[in-house]
C-alpha cells in the first residue's frame, strides 16, 4: 500500500510540474529585468525585480484601472448567468419541463454560433442600442455564451442527486423553491462552484469581443496587455507580470471555489441507499 | 394526479423561461444575420459586386482546396484534444482523489494553465518555450540529448504543438468537473461492490463510468465547442501557419472575413463550422441518455 | 490674422506626465486654468493664419496602436486641447485589431472614430468604398490650411504617395519608417566586410559571419506569415530584380522575378538564419539581435531605439546601418510605411474640420519635433514626416548616437530608395497579401517549392479578384 501511495504521489508531482511549468516559467519571466528575459541558456538563477509589476501596477500605463474593469464584466456576466440558469438548469433536470428534450438541446445549440460569425452582428446590434463601450453591451453579449454553459453544466451536477433528497423535503410541505433552495443547492455546491469559476474565467480571458465591442470605458486586461504588444518590441517581463496579475483574480476565486468542490468528499450523502 | 403535475409544469416553465426568452433574443438575430450574409456577395474590397449570391458561396467551398485542408484540419485537431482532455482530466481526477497528501496544491497546480489568458499563452508558447535555439523547450531537449525541434515551425509538428498547447491549457476544465462530478457520487455504491469483490479496475469501468457518463458527455460536447472556437491561442502562436499547417475552420472563417474582408464567403464558412457542430453535439446529446 | 495669445490666467499650474488614455471631463472656465502653462508655448502654431478655434467644442476620438511614437503624440494633446478648443480621445487598439474596428466603423458610417492610424495599403479599399474623405479639399482651403506655414509638400514624398489613390490624398503621414541593413559593425569590421551592396554580397556576408556554434547566424529576414510580416520584406526583393506586380492590368504574382525573389529568400533563411525565423516577426528579430545573435538583419529603421535600449541590449555601440542592396539593375527598394491619418467620411462638418485641425497640428513641423528631440518624456520619436527635420541638427544629435551611419542611411533610403509601387496597390490588397504572405511561409518552411506556392497564391487570387 505505502508502495502504491508513493508511485502515485510521484506520478501527481510529476504530471503537476509538468503543467504548472509553463506558468511557472511565465512567473519567472515576471520577476526578471528585461535583459534577463533573454538571456540563453534560459536563467533560473537570477537577480529578482519586483519592478516590472510596480510599472504595470502603478506605472504610466497602469492596468489596475483594466483590472477593475475586467472585474465588473465578469463579476456581472456571472452573477447574472447564476441568476438565470441555476433554475433553468433545475427545471431541466428534475422538473416536469414541457418539450424537455427539444428545450435542453436548443439551449445547447445556441452556444454552437460560431464567434466569428457573430462579432459583425453583435457590433451592429450593440452599436443600434448606443451599447459600445458600455458593460450592459458586453455582459449581454457574455451571457448568450455563458447561459447555455452553465445551464448544461449544472444540469449533470443536479442530475447527480438523488431523487429521494428532495422527495422528503416535498413531503415535509416545504415547497418546492424552498426544496430548491434549501435542499437541492446545497447538495450541488461542488457543481455550482465549478460552474461559478469557468462562467467568470470564460469571460476574463476573452478577447476578440471585448476588443470589438469594448473602447476606453469597457477595456479588459485581456485588451490592456497588448500595451506591452506594442509595434517596436515586445516587453516580456512586463507583460509576464501582467499575465499573472490578470491571473491573480481567477485564481483566488478558484480557491474558494475549491473548497466547495471537494466537499462532498469527506461528507456522506444520504444515508443508506442513495441508488438513483 | 393532474393538479400537482400541472403545477410542476408551471413550476418548470416559470423557471426555465427567463432563461430561454433571453437566448432567444440574444441570439436569433444575430443567427439571422449570419445566414442572410452568408448568401450575399459582400466583399468590402470590391463594393461593385455586392448583390445576392443565393449558394454561390456555398458552391464555392466546394473547390476551395485551402476550406477541405481546414475542414481536415479541424476534425484532427478537435477530436485529439477532445480525447485527450477527457482522458487526461479524468486520470488527473482519480489520481487528486486517491492522493491524501499535498492535495490541496495538486488542485491549484492543475488549474493554473486555464487561468491564463489564451492570448498569452500563445505568445508565450511561441517565443519564450517552443522557440529553436531561443526558448526553453529547446534547451531542455537538448540538455536531455533529444535535439532540437522547430516545434512551430515544421507544418507536422506545429500541428501537435497547437493540440498540446490547446489541450494543456484546457484539460484543468475536464479535470475539475469530473473532479466534482466523482467527488459527488455517493460512497456506499462502492460498497457494494466491494462486497461483491470487484476489484478497482471492473468497479471504475462498471461503476463509476456509467455513473460519469453524463458528465463525460456533457465535457465532451462543451471542449468540443471550444476547440471548435479556438482562436486567440492558435493565432498568437502561428497565426494558423506556417503556410496553413494550422489554420482550422474557424480560424480559416476569421481570415476570409476580418483579413479578406470576404463578409460573405466567411459567412458561409461560418455557417458550415455551425452546422458541423451541431451535428456532432447532436449525436453526442443522443448518447447522453442512452441506457 | 494671427490670434493674440490669452493673457495665463494665474492659479494652479499642473504638470501633465502622461495621459494614455480617457481624458478628464472639462467644462469651459476650468481648462483655461488647467492649461494656463500650455499657452504660453502655443506660440509657434498661433503664426499659422489659420483661425485654430474654429471648431471649438467639438470632440474627437482618435483610434491608435499601443506604440511609444503616438505615446508621445497623447503627451502633446494637452497642448493642441489649448490652442483649439477641442477635445481628443485617443483609443488604443492592439495592432492586430485595429484595422478591422476601423473598417467596422467606417463600413457602418459610424462616427465613433474621427480619424485613426491608417495602415497605408489600405487607402485604396477605403477609397473605392468612399469612407475617407479626400485631403486635398483641406489642404487647399486657405480658412482651415496656412500652406505657407504647414508646408505640406516637405513631408516625404514617397508617404504622401503612397497614401494617396488615383494621385489625390487621402491620408497624412504621420510616423514611418523605411527599412535598412542593419548588421553588427563589429563582426563585419573583424572580417574587413562592407554592408552589402548586391543580394548576392549579401548571401556573401552572412556566410562569413555565420557560426551557429557561438549563437551568431550570418542574417535573419521576417519569417511570420501576414501582409505587414514576411510580405513587407519580400515586395522590395522582387521589385529589386524587376519584378511588376501588374501585367496587362491584371494581377500577376508568380511570375519569374517573383519566383526569383522567394528563392533568394528561401535560400538567405534556410543557409543563414535560425530556424526560429520562419516564425519571427520584427520584435523577435530586433531582439535576437540586441541579443548578439544576428549578423544582419533588414528590417525597419526605426527599430534602433529598441537596439540601442540599455536595459536589453547587448550590442550597444556595435551597430551599423546601410541602404537596401541593389537588384541587378541597380535598383535599392526600401518599404514604405507610414501610419497616416485620414478623415471619416461620414463625420459632420464641423467634426471633419476638427479632425482636419488635429490632423494638421499633429503632423506639423512643430509638433514632430515636440514629439521628438523636444519631447519631455522618455520617448523621443524617431519616424518623423519631414525631411527637413531629418536634416536638421537637432535630429542629427538624437540620432547620433543609435548607430554607425543611420542618418544618413535613412535618408538616403528616404530619398532615393521608396518605391510608390513597392506592393501591389489594389483594394483587394488585405486578401491579395495575405495569400501571398501564406505562399512566401509556404515555401520558407518547405512545405512547398518556391514555383508551386507561387503558382497556388497567384490561382487563389485569380479566384478572389474575379468579378
Amino acid at each position: 500500500m505505502k508502495l502504491r501511495n508513493a508511485v502515485l504521489l510521484v506520478a501527481a508531482v510529476l504530471m503537476m510540474f509538468v503543467w504548472a511549468f509553463p506558468v511557472v516559467w511565465g512567473l519567472l519571466t515576471s520577476l526578471k529585468t528585461e535583459r534577463d528575459v533573454l538571456a540563453y541558456p534560459p536563467s533560473v538563477v537570477f537577480e529578482p525585480t519586483l519592478g516590472n509589476y510596480a510599472d504595470i501596477l502603478f506605472g504610466a500605463t497602469s492596468i489596475l484601472p483594466n483590472l477593475v474593469s475586467s472585474v465588473i464584466v465578469s463579476g456581472l456576466t456571472t452573477a447574472v448567468t447564476m441568476l438565470f440558469a441555476i433554475p433553468a438548469a433545475y427545471a431541466l433536470s428534475r422538473l416536469e419541463l414541457p418539450f424537455k428534450r427539444g428545450a435542453g438541446f436548443y439551449v445547447l445549440a445556441t452556444q454552437m454560433l460560431p464567434p466569428v460569425g457573430l462579432v459583425i452582428p453583435y457590433f451592429l446590434i450593440l452599436r443600434g442600442m448606443g451599447w459600445t463601450d458600455t458593460y450592459q453591451g458586453l455582459v449581454l453579449v457574455y451571457l448568450t455564451f455563458a447561459l447555455p454553459f452553465a445551464i448544461w453544466l449544472l444540469v449533470s451536477y443536479f442530475e447527480e442527486i438523488p431523487r429521494e433528497m428532495e422527495e422528503a423535503a416535498l413531503l415535509d410541505r416545504a415547497g418546492r423553491l424552498r426544496a430548491l433552495w434549501y435542499v437541492i443547492l446545497p447538495q450541488a455546491k461542488g457543481g455550482i462552484a465549478v460552474t461559478v469559476i469557468f462562467v467568470f474565467l470564460n469571460s476574463w480571458n476573452e478577447f476578440l469581443f471585448a476588443v470589438v465591442l469594448g473602447g476606453n470605458t469597457v477595456r479588459t486586461v485581456t485588451v490592456a496587455m497588448f500595451n506591452f504588444i506594442s509595434l517596436e518590441q515586445t516587453q516580456w517581463a512586463r507583460l509576464a507580470a501582467a499575465a499573472m496579475a490578470g491571473m491573480a483574480p481567477v485564481i483566488v476565486l478558484g480557491l474558494i471555489a475549491q473548497k466547495h468542490i471537494v466537499k462532498g468528499l469527506t461528507v456522506g450523502a444520504v444515508k443508506g441507499g442513495g441508488r438513483r | 394526479m393532474t393538479n400537482p403535475r400541472k403545477g410542476e409544469r408551471r413550476f418548470a416553465l416559470a423557471l426555465f423561461l427567463p432563461a430561454l426568452l433571453l437566448l432567444v433574443a440574444t441570439t436569433t438575430l444575430p443567427l439571422v444575420y449570419l445566414l442572410w450574409t452568408s448568401v450575399q456577395r459582400i466583399d468590402l474590397s470590391m463594393p461593385w459586386l455586392t448583390g445576392f449570391a443565393g449558394l454561390a458561396n456555398y458552391a464555392q467551398l466546394g473547390g476551395d482546396a485551402r476550406f477541405w485542408s481546414s475542414l481536415g484540419l479541424t476534425f484532427i485537431y478537435t477530436a485529439t484534444t477532445v480525447v485527450l482532455q477527457v482522458v487526461v482530466g479524468l486520470a488527473l481526477a482519480l489520481l487528486v482523489m486517491q492522493v491524501r497528501v499535498g492535495q490541496g496544491l495538486l488542485r491549484i497546480a492543475a488549474i493554473l494553465p486555464i487561468v491564463l489568458a489564451p492570448v498569452v499563452a500563445g505568445l508565450f508558447w511561441r517565443s519564450l518555450v517552443l522557440a529553436p535555439d531561443f526558448g526553453v523547450m529547446d534547451f531542455l531537449t537538448r540538455a536531455l540529448g533529444l535535439g532540437s525541434y522547430n516545434w512551430l515551425g515544421d507544418p507536422q509538428l506545429a500541428l501537435l504543438s497547437v493540440i498540446a498547447i490547446h489541450t494543456w491549457q484546457w484539460t484543468p476544465f475536464a479535470f475539475l468537473v469530473l473532479l466534482a462530478s466523482l467527488a459527488a457520487l455517493p460512497p456506499d455504491i462502492y460498497e457494494a461492490a466491494r462486497l461483491d469483490r470487484a476489484g478497482p479496475w471492473q468497479r471504475f469501468w462498471h461503476i463509476t463510468l456509467p455513473m460519469l457518463r453524463p458528465a463525460i458527455v456533457i465535457v465532451v460536447i462543451l471542449r468540443m465547442v471550444t476547440a471548435l472556437s479556438a482562436f486567440a491561442a492558435i493565432f498568437a502562436a502561428t497565426g494558423g501557419g506556417p503556410g496553413t499547417a494550422t489554420e482550422i475552420l474557424n480560424l480559416y472563417a476569421y481570415r476570409l472575413s476580418f483579413t479578406e474582408l470576404n463578409l460573405g464567403y466567411g459567412a458561409a464558412v461560418a455557417t458550415v463550422l455551425l452546422v458541423i457542430t451541431l451535428t456532432v453535439s447532436f449525436g453526442l446529446f443522443a448518447l447522453r441518455r442512452g441506457r | 490674422m494671427s490670434k493674440k495669445p490669452d493673457a495665463p490666467a494665474s492659479g494652479a499650474r499642473r504638470r501633465i506626465v502622461q495621459g494614455a488614455l480617457a481624458l478628464p471631463a472639462l467644462t469651459a472656465a476650468p481648462w483655461v486654468l488647467r492649461y494656463a502653462h500650455a499657452q504660453g508655448d502655443l506660440g509657434a502654431y498661433q503664426s499659422a493664419k489659420v483661425d485654430w478655434r474654429q471648431a471649438q467644442g467639438e470632440q474627437i476620438t482618435v483610434a491608435v496602436i499601443p506604440a511609444g511614437y503616438f505615446d508621445a503624440l497623447i503627451a502633446v494633446t494637452p497642448e493642441f486641447e489649448a490652442l483649439t478648443g477641442i477635445k481628443v480621445r485617443y483609443e488604443k487598439v492592439p495592432p492586430g485589431q485595429i484595422r478591422q474596428k476601423a473598417i467596422l466603423d467606417l463600413s457602418s458610417k459610424g462616427t465613433t472614430y474621427a480619424t485613426h492610424a491608417a495602415d497605408p495599403m489600405y487607402y485604396d479599399l477605403y477609397v473605392s468604398n468612399k469612407w475617407v474623405e479626400p485631403i486635398d479639399k483641406y489642404l487647399g482651403d486657405a480658412k482651415l490650411t496656412d500652406a505657407a506655414w504647414y508646408k505640406p509638400d516637405d513631408m516625404i514624398p514617397a508617404w504622401r504617395g503612397a497614401n494617396s489613390v488615383k494621385g489625390r490624398l487621402y491620408g497624412v503621414p504621420f510616423d514611418g519608417e523605411s527599412t535598412l541593413q542593419i548588421y553588427r559593425k563589429d563582426l563585419y569590421d573583424a572580417k574587413g566586410l562592407k554592408p552589402a551592396e548586391t543580394l548576392d554580397d549579401v548571401m556573401k556576408n552572412a556566410k562569413a559571419v555565420h557560426d551557429p556554434d557561438s549563437r551568431v547566424w550570418g542574417a535573419a529576414l521576417r519569417g511570420f506569415k501576414g501582409a505587414g510580416q514576411n510580405m513587407y520584406i519580400y515586395p522590395s526583393i522582387f521589385r529589386a530584380l524587376g519584378g511588376e506586380w501588374f501585367r496587362g492590368g491584371s494581377f500577376n504574382g508568380n511570375s519569374k522575378e517573383a519566383v526569383a525573389a522567394l528563392e533568394w529568400y528561401v535560400e538567405l533563411l534556410s543557409k543563414y538564419a535560425p530556424p526560429a525565423v520562419r516564425n519571427w516577426n520584427w520584435p523577435d528579430l530586433a531582439d535576437a539581435f540586441s541579443q548578439g545573435t544576428l549578423g544582419l538583419y533588414i528590417d525597419a529603421n526605426t527599430s534602433a531605439s529598441v537596439l540601442n535600449n540599455a536595459e536589453r541590449s547587448k550590442v550597444l555601440g556595435k551597430i551599423g546601418y546601410a541602404r537596401w542592396p541593389k537588384g541587378p539593375s541597380g535598383k535599392r527598394v526600401s518599404s514604405i510605411w507610414n501610419w497616416g491619418f485620414p478623415i471619416n467620411a461620414a463625420l459632420s462638418d464641423k467634426a471633419k474640420r476638427a479632425t482636419w485641425l488635429f490632423i494638421s497640428w499633429a503632423t506639423s513641423a512643430e509638433t514632430q519635433a515636440r514629439t521628438s528631440w523636444k519631447a519631455k518624456g522618455p520617448v523621443k520619436r524617431l519616424g518623423l514626416n519631414r525631411l527637413s527635420l531629418w536634416e536638421s541638427k537637432d535630429f542629427a544629435t538624437l540620432a547620433g548616437g543609435l548607430g554607425s551611419n543611420f542618418l544618413q542611411a535613412s535618408i538616403d533610403s528616404m530619398r532615393q530608395d521608396l518605391d510608390v509601387e513597392w506592393r501591389p496597390r489594389m483594394p483587394q490588397w488585405p486578401a491579395v497579401g495575405e495569400t501571398m504572405a501564406t505562399a512566401i511561409q509556404a515555401a520558407l518552411v518547405g512545405q512547398q517549392k518556391p514555383k508551386e506556392a507561387l503558382d497556388e497564391a497567384q490561382g487563389r487570387i485569380a479566384q478572389i479578384l474575379k468579378s
